[in-house]
């Protein structure tokens, strides 16, 4: 049954979806893709990897919705475990092409990009574009914990149940993440002065 | 929390707010158009094995209404002489009927003119008591058997599964 006509649950939608129901369809995307959209662009860095991160995560919604079990965690929970596998299959497929990739002028916002760049950036005043560096540069253990965390504002215990760990381990990398960002930044300050 | 620390969360409060914050709208017509396709498969898929199920039941139901029977079942010694009794046509329905066991009224009601088979699932204790053979360990169990109709609708044998 449908929580309200005018706002169903999103495990009514995917009933719904399973049944072939288009608009249920398109409810729940519009519902749900500006996060997958987002986390993908922050993982990856790079909107053509967002976009076909995105479009694979609703193909999955699309085949199989009684994939998703709402006793297991929510449909955003859900949506987030499959994009991050999407993701890191993506990063390790552009691997090899990295260092030609890490051209601001193909990337759209670049790829582990020297602490130098970084500090130069920051100098100039591209405080946002230097921490979205600082962001893809960190390992990508480290990056999903601050994405998830800082960018998208879950608590541990969300993170933690995507992630599929601890919320100890949650709590240790991204103190870590943070930690390495803030060397960052204030090496990038050292220089500016 | 020290400045550094509320510093970084700041920026990165900013940097959540930075950049497209949605997929693109052709996305969104490329997943529709994708569920269209797939529903339209799913259809042609479903019709397709809906016609062929149908097909099937109507060549099924086509042998056992058109082969003529001139004789209700008997016992399995009178039938195996009375197929002997007849030409070929008859016999050929008797070797369909003959893998039938007989009903205890069968021999009572009228020869078999036209047939019908009916697969049904019944639990091993009931095909007991019509008298048919079943191991003890099928007796609470289901099975499945076909059941012959004869031309009045009413039943004339049975016939185990063995799946």
């Amino acid at each position: 049954m449908l929580d309200s006509p005018s706002h169903p649950s999103d495990d009514d939608l995917l009933r719904l979806v399973a049944a072939g129901d288009e608009s249920a369809f398109l409810t729940f995307y519009r519902r749900h893709q500006s996060a997958v959209f987002r986390f993908a662009l922050q993982m990856s860095g790079k909107p053509e990897i967002a976009e076909e991160v995105t479009q694979d995560v609703f193909m999955v919604v699309m085949r199989a919705p009684k994939q998703f079990d709402s006793r297991r965690g929510s449909a955003a929970a859900f949506l987030y475990g499959i994009a991050r596998n999407f993701v890191m299959r993506s990063l390790e497929r552009e691997k090899p092409y990295l260092t030609v990739l890490d051209d601001p002028d193909h990337g759209y916002y670049g790829q582990l990009a020297a602490e130098e760049d970084i500090a130069r950036d920051m100098v100039s005043g591209e405080r946002i574009e230097s921490l979205r560096k600082a962001v893809l540069a960190l390992p990508p253990a480290y990056r999903e914990v601050v994405v998830l965390c800082d960018l998208h504002e879950m608590d541990y215990a969300q993170a933690a149940g995507i992630l599929g760990c601890a919320v100890g381990t949650i709590r240790s990398r991204l103190h870590r993440a943070r930690a390495l960002l803030m060397e960052k930044m204030r090496a990038a300050e050292r220089c500016a002065v | 929390m020290n400045d550094d620390q509320r510093d970084l969360l700041h920026a990165l409060r900013g940097l959540a707010a930075a950049g497209p914050q949605e997929a693109p709208a052709r996305l969104e017509q490329q997943l529709l158009m994708r569920m269209r396709a797939r529903a339209h498969r799913r259809r042609v898929v479903a019709w397709a094995s809906a016609a062929v199920t149908a097909a099937a039941a109507a060549v099924s139901i086509l042998f056992w209404t058109w082969a003529p029977s001139s004789t209700g079942l008997r016992g399995p010694s009178e039938k195996a002489a009375v197929a002997a009794e007849q030409g070929s046509t008859d016999a050929a329905l008797s070797d369909a009927t003959a893998s039938f066991y007989p009903l205890p009224d069968a021999e009572a009601l009228p020869p078999l003119e036209t047939s019908m088979v009916v697969r049904v699932q019944m639990q091993g204790s009931a095909l007991r008591l019509l008298g048919y053979p079943v191991d003890e360990d099928l007796s609470s169990e289901p099975v499945q058997a076909d059941v012959l109709l004869g031309q009045d609708g009413l039943a004339r044998g049975l016939r185990l599964i063995q799946e």
